[in-house]
This record gives structure tokens, sequence and C-alpha cells, in this order.
């Protein structure tokens, strides 16, 4: 599932897809042999180390900033040309052995430093987006799945609602006339607001069909209450569409947090995002090209890296199934 | 105190650098970034005909002149409508004087300066042929006080007397404060003396009207010229043409010289795509005009035709910090100085886009402003701040450990990154500035609320009129002017020597005499450091290789191309 | 067929009304008064005070919904007396700030959405079904693994990344394009197809791939299905059984997506209009997000989710047309 935001976008692609491949069945393959499988696949293992790689800069940032030598705020006049509208001087958008990725125009602040900084939002806002969506997704797709009726017609309506909603320009409106405080729990929430229908879609649909099987109505007979049924008996079965909803679903909120920053209601600076860097960029690319095509790049890589590996996870699952 | 709010746009956001006209000269010589080697002369005299391209980003704010009032339109008025006075044209002697426009002098006040008389010229006419008598003129002054439509210059309502209760010609009819004993004389009555009343009736609400017109949202799509050129076709968000008006007679008007045959503002063109077209300068592009370009096409500007097209024209509008003195530590005066001390002014200007850009002032008052006076109380090399100077200041008030303070900020690049260097600055000498980011759209609204705004602000102010300081000084730092809402004078600053000055230079006649009473207040002002002022703007225009007639004018157009003497070199050129 | 119909439509106008009344009530209690910003910047608080009073702004907030939603369908005006302002219906608010009804600021700027649209969508139906045919025929080959590779890279590059991308390469380097600039077509066909080619590459990329794959999952896994076997047992022409039978209900899918995304894309492709400056409804609603132009930014919210409802609809209503499978009424 690419995210749900129409344009950052593009809403039905590849998320109807993946539910549909999803919804196959619900058998789930051992952990191991996912692993097994995913690890003699060069595809993913590129990918996983690239994310893997990205975790780690998010991580250490501190300490990888204190290795290359100049923080993410700093500024350093003496690596730009105020008489030029403040451009990096030497060639590459000021590559050098000071600044490994350049500077960026105007304050002459370390491109390395912010792009390292800048993994840590990435990351965080994702994952914690992902992790928000994913609870509010499966317990509302789970609750309307398994009682129907009444719940399943509110939660129903409220997901029609949400999914007809123009979420990008409303995100955009919402987050700008909000006040900007803590901006990324804002953008978390947000994201994650607009973003559960997608899966509670498909949960409630897996959760209706598993709601009719024998082990469920024999824990029915047996007296157990309809909440756990619910998380004990119904939940465990659809761990694989889960896993392959949720990885995919990472790679649309890391743009969707980029697109918004891009747009200017994302992060606050002087905190780096890529998004943002990008976007400071837009005018630049034909003077200092290097500094787009770093943010640019380390971005494109880390979708792509999320995209592969969630295409990779779910063909493992899916050909597990069919065995 | 709208230019404000086009100044900051300009400032704040590259985008709307392609605003048309926020820039400013002292002298009505342009000069070439480059000392102009190719040998273009932007001054040389156009020919009559041809359409002038401007190509902008931003939309006019109104058609309707008692609406509008920011640096982009201001200019763009002086095409179709004419006023009583009016900012001299920029190839003046002295640009920054008022001159008579549709008057046959400058005012003739009484003796007690309570009442001011114009005598119109013979033989002024509207687009539709009828004529400007006095009391269209007096019309057009009186929808000021419409509630709805008189939004825009202040200076009318603050000046001339009227009845509280007064709501324009459409509510409450006739203004008897303003009479007409004939067909082409016309008197004002004041609440109180103001000597610079010329530069009051120069303003561009003070626009004739025929009576009756203009109400509700008639002058939204609709322009009654007076100027030179009337409105052609209007789409909003995209085309303004104007044509010639005929019934405009140039043995009237000593101001416009109305070269070209039209006008064509390009509006809501992306600040990149007109640099791009600028450097390219194809088809009709070669007749083109704009905005100051963007810093990122400075470097661009490398070979010798680019460098001689390039024309670079200092601002009137200055830059600063102001400085809560109402807020704990700031209401130290050593603190502030300190914070005056510490600024890297060269980081700043550096974010503002370099030193093409902008200037550094250590004056309010800037250079290009009648009233400026040169002196600078807060020196450091190469203007980077003086750490040690700084930290001795804050030891002396009992800050040696620094503190942390709030800095509102404007969530636009530029204005983000200035703050960015401010805060770094700061870190040096032990103060942590926190920044408090504040919608754009809602900035203003915020800083001028005293209950909101922080410890400090980063804005702009461009004057009213250039002619004198008087727009420059009292919004922002008559202590009697601190209000609960819209409040412009962001320290807060409420010293008895100053306002009482205030009110002297105020009441002075002899305008130079005033001016340079207003420098010698500055530097008083600046000793009390209750802002620091940070650059002015200056603008780099990239004009199209077929135009001329290129100067700036600190009034009319806030200091950049004054478009009353735009025009073609060739205008059968393609 | 016709209950369903009425049905539909009744859940339309009630999702519609819902993003309404969530939209307004969202505005009101976030966004700055609108009567400060009308007032200007030389405002005192009496002015204020009028201003509220001759709009209604002091009204509850249900009242000032209703004369809203009334405003929609019958028309209003905001003010009273000879400085009333008249907005006609569908007047869905007004603009102080440009002082324009924001039902003709739209109107203004949908041809620009709708020709970026509907360009992008030929670029991608073609492309992204095509692709996905030929990968779904060749499944396995190499022919089959680029497509995917090409299809995972498209799927992840931000558009305005790749706008970026394109515009470096193919102008500034290569200069193949001219720096895009609006041109009616009337002025010249040839320039404004070429301010248009980037945009609509841009657009596309994203929504091919996703087509790509999906076109592909769905025609293998309806070349698996029995009906077909049976039709090839039958001794059907493989040509025929492609056409027939394949073909249709593989397709089905992709028709309902297409939908769907065609009419968000209706409502504004707020990043690409931005990107490459096009006057169209997004970059509408990003400049009035910009200026907190809150009738504005409403007016965008409600005509994007309009065009979604409607899409739903017509999706619904094709998918019984074309899928034989799927039966309305009962």
């Amino acid at each position: 599932m690419t995210s749900p935001f129409t344009e950052l976008e593009r809403a039905g692609g590849s998320g109807a897809e993946s539910a549909q491949a999803a919804a196959l069945g619900s058998g789930t393959p051992s952990r191991g042999r996912v692993l097994r499988v995913l690890r003699r696949d060069v595809g993913a293992m590129l990918a996983l180390s690239y994310i893997v790689l990205i975790i780690l800069m998010a991580v250490f940032a501190p300490l990888i900033v204190s290795v290359s030598g100049w923080g993410p705020l700093e500024f350093d006049q003496s690596a730009i040309d105020p008489n030029l509208g403040g451009v990096p001087l030497g060639p590459w958008g000021g590559i050098s052995s000071t600044h490994w990725f350049g500077v960026e125009p105007g304050s002459g602040r370390d491109v390395f430093a912010r792009i390292v900084y800048g993994a840590r939002v990435s990351m965080t806002i994702a994952l914690a987006a992902t992790t928000l969506t994913t609870l509010l997704g499966v317990t509302f797709g789970l609750l309307a799945g398994y009682f129907g009726g009444r719940t399943d017609q509110l939660i129903s309506r409220v997901m029609d609602f949400l999914m007809a909603f123009p979420a990008l320009i409303f995100m955009i409106a919402v987050l700008s006339a909000l006040p900007a405080g803590n901006r990324s729990t804002l953008l978390v929430v947000v994201i994650s607001v607009f973003g559960w229908p997608y899966l509670a879609r498909i949960v409630r649909g897996q959760a209706m069909s598993t709601a009719q099987r024998e082990f469920v109505e024999a824990a029915r007979a047996s007296g157990a209450s309809g909440t756990a049924i619910v998380f004990r008996e119904i939940l465990p079965n659809l761990r694989s569409t889960i896993i392959v909803m949720v990885t995919l679903a990472v790679p649309g909120y890391i743009g969707t947090e980029a697109g918004l920053s891009f747009l200017g209601v994302g992060v606050i600076p002087p905190q780096p995002s890529w998004g943002q860097m990008i976007a400071s960029s837009v005018t630049w690319y034909s003077v200092d090209p290097m500094y787009f095509a770093i943010p640019g790049l380390f971005l494109f890589l880390l979708v792509m890296s999320f995209t592969v590996l969630g295409d990779r996870v779910r063909a493992v699952i899916d050909s597990g199934e069919a065995r | 105190m709208n230019r404000r709010f086009a100044l900051t746009v300009a400032l704040s956001a590259a985008t709307a650098l392609g605003l048309s006209a926020c820039s400013g000269g002292s002298s009505n010589t342009p000069t070439n970034a480059t000392g102009g080697q190719s040998g273009t002369s932007f001054t040389a005299t156009p020919t009559k005909g041809g359409t002038v391209q401007v190509l902008q980003n931003t939309d006019f704010s109104y058609l309707d002149p008692a609406r509008g009032f920011d640096g982009g339109v201001n200019n763009f008025y002086r095409l179709i409508y004419r006023t009583l006075t009016t900012s001299a044209p920029g190839n003046a002697k002295d640009p920054n004087a008022i001159v008579p426009d549709l008057a046959t002098s400058l005012g003739k006040p009484s003796a007690d300066g309570l009442t001011w008389t114009y005598t119109l010229k013979k033989g002024l006419k509207f687009d539709d042929g009828s004529a400007i008598t006095a009391a269209t003129v007096k019309f057009g002054i009186e929808r000021s006080w419409d509630p709805q439509i008189g939004i825009g210059s202040p200076y009318a309502k603050q000046v001339i007397d009227a009845p509280k209760s007064y709501q324009g010609p459409y509510k409450s009819g006739e203004l008897s404060t303003i009479e007409t004993p004939d067909e082409s004389t016309i008197v004002f009555h004041l609440k109180k003396p103001f000597p610079e009343f010329d530069a009051v009736v120069a303003q561009v609400n003070m626009v004739p009207f025929p009576q009756g017109s203009g109400a509700g949202d008639e002058f939204i799509n609709k322009v009654v010229a007076s100027g030179p050129y009337k409105l052609a076709t209007f789409t909003p968000g995209s085309i303004v043409k104007l044509e010639r008006n005929p019934n405009w007679d140039q043995s009237t008007d000593d101001v416009r010289t109305a070269m070209p045959d039209g006008w064509q503002f390009n509006i809501g063109i992306d600040p990149a795509t007109i640099d791009e077209r600028l450097l390219a300068g194809q088809g009709s592009d070669v007749d083109a005009i704009s905005g100051t370009i963007q810093a990122s096409t400075l470097p661009r500007l490398q070979t010798p035709q680019l460098k001689g097209r390039t024309l670079t024209m200092p601002g009137i509008c200055t830059t600063y910090m102001g400085l809560n003195t109402t807020k704990k530590p700031l209401d130290d005066v050593r603190v502030r100085q300190a914070i005056n001390l510490a600024i890297d002014k060269t980081a700043v200007q550096n974010a503002t886009g370099g030193t093409q850009l902008a200037t550094l002032t250590s004056t309010i008052v800037p250079t290009t402003v009648a009233g400026h006076k040169d002196f600078d109380l807060y020196p450091s090399t190469g203007n980077t701040g003086d750490v040690a100077a700084a930290k001795k200041l804050l030891a002396d008030a009992g800050q040696a450990n620094g503190f942390s303070m709030e800095l509102d900020q404007r969530t636009l690049p530029v204005a983000q990154k200035q703050s960015e260097a401010v805060q770094e600055s700061l870190k040096k000498i032990g103060i942590t500035v926190n920044l408090n980011p504040i919608d754009a759209s809602k900035y203003y609204e915020t800083i001028g609320t005293p209950t909101q705004q922080h410890d400090a602000a980063i804005t702009g102010w461009c004057p009213d009129w250039s002619s004198s300081a008087a727009t420059f000084i009292p919004p922002l730092f008559d202590g009697r002017n601190i209000l609960p809402k819209g409040n412009s004078n962001l320290s807060q600053l409420d010293d008895p020597a100053v306002n009482k000055r205030i009110d002297e230079i105020g009441a002075m006649t002899d305008i130079d005499a005033a001016n340079t009473a207003w420098g010698d207040l500055d530097e008083q002002i600046m000793k009390l450091a209750p802002v620091v002022p940070l650059n002015v703007a200056q603008y780099v225009y990239l004009p199209g290789s077929n135009v001329t007639g290129l100067f700036a004018s600190p009034g009319a157009a806030a200091g950049g191309i004054d478009y009353v003497l735009v025009g073609l070199r060739d205008p059968n050129k393609k | 067929m016709a209950r369903y119909l009425v049905n539909r439509v009744a859940a339309m106008a009630g999702i519609l009304l819902l993003v309404c009344l969530f939209t307004y009530a969202v505005f009101f209690l976030f966004s700055p008064d609108p009567a400060v910003q009308i007032c200007g910047k030389t405002c005192t608080p009496e002015r204020i005070d009028q201003i509220r009073d001759n709009l209604g702004l002091d009204q509850p907030f249900w009242s000032q919904f209703l004369t809203f939603l009334k405003g929609i369908f019958v028309g209003r005006s905001y003010g009273d007396g000879v400085s009333a302002v008249q907005c006609s219906a569908p007047c869905l608010g007004y603009s102080f700030q440009s002082s324009q009804p924001v039902t003709d600021m739209m109107l203004q700027r949908l041809p620009v959405s709708a020709t970026v649209a509907i360009g992008a969508a030929v670029l991608w139906l073609l492309g992204g079904v095509s692709a996905g045919l030929l990968s779904a025929v060749r499944e396995g080959t190499w022919v089959d693994k680029t497509l995917t590779g090409l299809t995972l890279g498209g799927m992840s590059i931000p558009n305005y990344v790749l706008a970026l991308v394109l515009q470096y390469v193919l102008v500034v380097r290569l200069q193949w394009l001219p720096f895009p600039q609006a041109v009616p077509f009337s002025d010249d066909p040839v320039q404004w197809f070429l301010n248009f080619v980037m945009p609509w590459i841009v657009l596309a990329v994203g929504y091919a791939a996703a087509y790509t794959r999906l076109t592909r999952a769905n025609v293998i896994d309806t070349l698996q299905e029995n009906f077909l076997r049976t039709a090839r047992a039958k001794g059907l022409a493989p040509r025929l059984v492609w056409r027939r039978h394949a073909l249709r209900p593989a397709l089905t899918p992709v028709v309902t997506v297409f939908g769907m995304d065609f009419a968000g894309l209706l409502g504004g492709a707020l990043i690409t209009e931005t990107v490459f400056g096009l006057n169209g409804v997004g970059k509408l609603a990003a400049d009035s997000i910009a200026k907190n132009d809150q009738p504005v930014i409403m007016g965008v919210t409600l005509l994007a989710a309009f065009f979604v409802v409607i899409g739903n609809v017509v999706v619904d209503l094709v998918y019984t047309v074309i899928d034989p499978r799927v039966r309305v009424g009962t």
C-alpha cells in the first residue's frame, strides 16, 4: 500500500492490489521460513541493509556528527560566497574534506549533518505513524468485522467518510492552522487519522470470514467474551495480513512526512528533514544540483527499500499460503 | 503601516520577492551591480509605443486604491490613478520629495496649520470623459471612512477632522470637514496641525472618483482611471492589461511620461520561472521587468551580457529584531545592548541573500530615507558580533551565565534562516534562543498583540513616505502607541524623553530641520537598544534588454523601479 | 437498480454533508478571526465588531453553518445595504482576501487541473496497463523482472523529487524542453503542449507503476481461473480467449481504481501543480493555505470531496455494467 493520500497520492493503485493478495487466505508461514527465503533474496537484503544503515544513522546521529565535525545547526560563513547570494564555495555544492556532502546555500550548514539528523525525523515519524495506524486500523477493523451490525455500520461510515476526504489538502490546512507547538506529534496524529481506514477495511473483511470458522464458534460456545475472542482467537489469524499491510505502509508514511515537510507544514526548522531540504533546494537546483541530489537520493532509496522489502515479504507469505 | 507587510512578505519569501516593487533608492541613479561594463544605460529616454511586460508572482491586493496599500500595488496605482500631490518621479532631483499632481501646487496651510487648501489644474478628466472636479476628489477621499472599503492607508482618517460616527459617503453622506467652495478648490480641516499634510494627500487612497460610484465591490473588478492608462482586461490572479486612457492629457501631468501604449502584468508566475525567463530574455520578455531576482539566480549572472543587464537599487525598508522591553531580563538596557553587540549581522545578511540583496545597517532609518544619520553604537569587526564586549555587558547586568529567550519566527524560508542565524550568534554569549514558529499568515497579528508576543521578533518596516522619518520612528517607538492589537511598537518602548521628542519634531514646520532632528532621535533611541537593526533589503533587477527609463522611487515604489517613467527602447523590436 | 441508485445518492449526499460540517467546524475552531483579516491592518476593535456583525460572524456556529449550506443551493449575500457582496449559487463562500466568490475562483482553475489529470491519466493508463499485460504474459522472464524493478522504482520516487530531476535533466542540462510557463492554448499550442509534458509525466509515473502491478497481478490471477481453462478446452482461439474471457475480468479492478484515482486528481494535483507553477485548483489550495484564505481552502476541500464521492458512485455503476459477476439490486 502506498500512502492513502492522493498524489502523495494515488489511493487505489497498489493499495487495492496488495489488499487483494493479502486477503487470499489466513495461514501464517513460520517466521523462520520467511527469514530463510528473504536471506537468499539479493534485492531484499540490499533493501534491508540500507534500512539498517539509516536506522543506525538515526540512532547514532550525535556520535556520527561529532566525528564529521559539524553539527546540523552550525553556520559556516567561510563555506559560502556572500557576494553571490550565498552559493557554496567550491565545486559539487562545496563538497570537501570538512563538509562531506557540501553545505547549505545561504548559511553554510553542513549537509551531511543535516542528512544524518534528518534520518531521525523520517524514521521516527514514519514508524510512529505506522504504529498508531496499525493500532487504530486493526482495532476498528476487528470490531467492525467481528461484531457486525450497528458497530460495523458506524465504523464503516466513519471509514467511508475519511476515505472520501481530500486528505492531503486537509492535512496541510489543519497543520498550518494549528499552532506549531509539537509539530512531530501532530504529523503522526494527522497521518494516522487519515491512514487507518485503509488497513481497517481489509482487517474487517478478514475478521468477517474468520469469525465464521469453527475454532471461533468453539470459543464462543465455551462462553468466551466478544473482546476475548476478537483479540485471542481472530487477531492471531490475521497476523500475516497485518504484517504485509504494515510493511507496505511504512514507505507511504515516509513519503508523506517528506511531502508535508516539502510543502512547508512538516517538522519545524531548524530541525532538519529531508523533505524540507529538498524544498529549499528547489530554487538552487540549476546552480547547485548536489544540494538537491543528496537528500533526494537518500529519500528515494529509503522509500524504495521499504517498498522492495514489503513486496518481498508479501511474496513469501503469499507463496507460503498458496502451498 | 501597511508597508511593513509588503516588505516582510518580500523579505521572507523568495516567492514573494517576485512582488513587483519593494525596494528603494536614495539617489535616483540606479547602479549596475558590476559597474555596467556593457555600457547599457537603463536611464535612456524610452521611445513612444509598445507594451511593457511585468512578470510577477503575487497578485495585486486590490484595484481599488481605498483598499490596497502596499509596495506592490502603490506603484501600479500611479499608472491609472492620480492624487492631489504625489511622490516626485524617480528621475527628479530629489526623488523623496512630494510634488503637485492634480493640484496646481502643494497645499497652502492656514496660519494655525489646521486648514489646508488645494487648487485643481484645468482640463482634468476621468477615462469616461467626465471632469475631475473638487467634488469628485472629495468623494474619493470620503471613501476612506467606509468601514468595509477604507482598509488601505490610515492617514486620512488619522489627520483629517471628521465626526466619530462618520462611515463614508455611502452610509453617512458628505463629510463636512472637507469643503469644496468651487469646482477647483478643495479645503481640508485637520484635527491638529500636521506640517506634512502634502504627504497625506499623496497617499494612494486620495484618488478622485465620480460621485456615487464604487459602492460595495464595484471597484473590485473595475477601474475609473484618472491616470494615463485605463484597465483593458483583468483576470484576477493571472493578467492585468492596461491601455491608454485617451482622456488623460500629458500637459496636465509633470510626473508621468507614459511612453508605452500599454502595460501587461503577468501574474501568478513562479519566481523561479520569472528568473529563468529573464535570464533567457526571449520573445516578449525583452520588454519585461519584474521584482528583485532570487538569491539563487545571482551566481548565474556571470556572462558580460547578464552582468550588464543587472540593475541594483537600494531599499528603504529596515529589517530589525524587536526586543520586548517589558520582559525580563530584556528590560535591562545592558542586556539589550549586549544582544546588539553579539548579533552576527553578516550571518543574518547571508541568510537574507548575501551582500547583493541586503546591506547592513546600524541605524533604524536607512540611508535612503530622509532623516537618516550615520552612526554605529555597537560596532564589531566585520560586523560578525563582538562576543567579548557583549559578554562583559551581560556580566555587568548579572547575566554572566546567560539566559533563554523566545524568538517569534515567521515560517517562511528567509525569515527562518534569519532567526536561525540570530539563534546561532546569541548561543556564543550564553543566550539560548528558542524559536517560536508562527504561520506566515498569522505572524503580524500575533506579534502585534502584546499579550501574545514573546521576547523578540524579526520583522521589517517601510516608511509610508520617504520625505521624512515621520512614518519610521513614531510608529515603532512612540510609547503612547502601544496598542492591544495591531501594535507596531514591538519593543513596547515607552520612554518619556523619546515620546516628548517625537511630539516636538512632529510639530516642526521646517521639514529639513525635522529630518536632522529625526536622525539625532534615531541615535538617542539606539542607545536604549530596543531593537537590533539587521539590514536593509536591496533589490537586484534583471530587466529585459529593450526596457529603459528605470529609476528608483523611494516614495512611490518603496524604492523600486518607478513605473511612471518606464518605456521601451524600440517598440517594434521583436 | 433505481432503488440502488437512490440509496447511493443519499449516502453520497450524507458523506458530503459530513465533510462540509467537519471542514466547517475545524476552520471555525482553528482559523484566525476572518473579521480581523478583512479589517486589514489599520484596524480598531469597533471596526472588527462592525464587520463581525455585518457578516454574521457573531452568530452561533450552527446558524452560520446553515447559512453556508443555504448559500450552496440558493446563493447568499455578505453584509447588507450598498456595500453588500453578492455570491450566487452554488456559493461555496467568498474570499475576502481576493474579493471573489470561491466558486468562481475554482471554476477558473478547473480547466488546468482537468488538463493535468486527463493528460496524466491517458499516459498512465496506456503505459501501466500495457506494461502490466506484457509483464503478465511474459511472467518470470527478464522482461517481467525488469518491469517489476522499474515499477518498484516508479512507486517509490516522490513526485516532487521526480519533477526536479526531470526539470534539471530535460530543461537545464539537455534543453529538450523549454522552461515551463503557462501559455493559453490559443496563443501557442506547441508551447502549451510542451508546458504540460513534464507535469503529465511526473504525475503519471507513480500511477503507471501501480497500474502495471495491478494489471499484472489481475491478469495472472484470471489466467489461472477455471473458466479460462474451460474456454481453452472448448477449443476457442487463444486470441479470442484473451479478448473475451481474460482481459475483461482482469481489467475490471483497474477500472475501479482508475475511477477513484482520476476523481481524486480532478480536485487538484496539489504538489505537481505547485512544483510546476500551474494555476490549477491544487495550486489554488496551496496558495490559499499559505495566505490562510480560509473560505478558499474550504471550497477546494469540498470540491475535491465532491469529485471523490461522485467518482465512487460512477465506479460502482460502471462496475455493474462491465463485470457480469456483479449483479446489483438483489
